[in-house]
């Protein structure tokens, strides 16, 4: 995680703001900054878990069997 | 390569069902789709017909990775008029809510459905005024002489 940070202003449901207040006030987070900042690092995270797992699939796929389905649907789009 | 069809095309619960189950080669379409810039709409239904058929981490992940492909749009069921139209469907052809999510789409919005399987959809489309335009993703290599 970086030590830079950026200043953002932005509208969030109210119920979540609620909840980043409770985690402060409760001390599992330092300010409503860091609980947002956390719940965005988590979800940068699954989001490249994901990308990783797509790619690592695919390279598991028959690229000749790929291109002929291909094929096959651009001939049916093409009726 | 041929020029790609700018029109969207819908992926039925088959395709994504494959997706949710790892299925490379179909995955590698979508990416291949996705690098062409073709336009993909799943409907969210069909999501969640493809998640309860998987029943998998690796299966949701793999189709909430869908969503991080830039041609994708994941088409919500919003509001009464959209539930109404989708009830009507389900009642009219005998689809499943996954996959009338998909023709209700399809119906208003003049797309063709991509799918594994055609059959399916052939007496569903026959029962409705206009009858959708389903493309089936197949191998034509897969189907041997003599079969």
């Amino acid at each position: 995680m970086s030590d830079r940070k950026a200043r953002l202003t932005i509208t969030v449901d109210s119920h979540l703001s609620a909840y980043a207040e409770h985690l402060v006030e409760s001390g599992h987070a330092s300010s409503v900054s860091a609980a947002f900042n956390e719940a965005m690092a988590e979800k940068a995270y699954r989001d490249r878990r994901r990308r990783s797992l797509w790619k690592a699939k695919s390279e598991q796929a028959d690229p000749g069997r790929v291109a002929r389905m291909m094929a096959h649907i651009d001939q049916q789009l093409a009726r | 390569m041929s020029t790609p069809s700018r029109t969207p095309v819908i992926l039925d619960t088959s395709v994504l069902t494959a997706v949710a189950r790892g299925d490379a080669d179909i995955i590698a379409l979508v990416q291949e789709y996705d690098a062409r810039g073709q336009p993909i709409v799943i409907p969210a239904l069909a999501l969640a017909g493809a998640s309860l058929d998987t029943r998998s981490e690796e299966g949701d992940d793999l189709l909430a990775g869908l969503e991080l492909l830039e041609v994708v749009t994941v088409a919500p069921l919003s509001g009464a008029e959209q539930a109404a139209r989708l009830a009507h469907l389900v009642a009219r052809t005998g689809l499943d809510p996954w996959d009338a999510h998909a023709a209700a789409i399809a119906d208003v919005a003049i797309c063709p459905i991509l799918t594994l399987n055609a059959a399916k959809w052939q007496r569903p489309s026959a029962d409705l005024d206009d009858p959708l335009h389903i493309i089936e993703i197949a191998d034509p290599g897969d189907q041997k002489p003599g079969k």
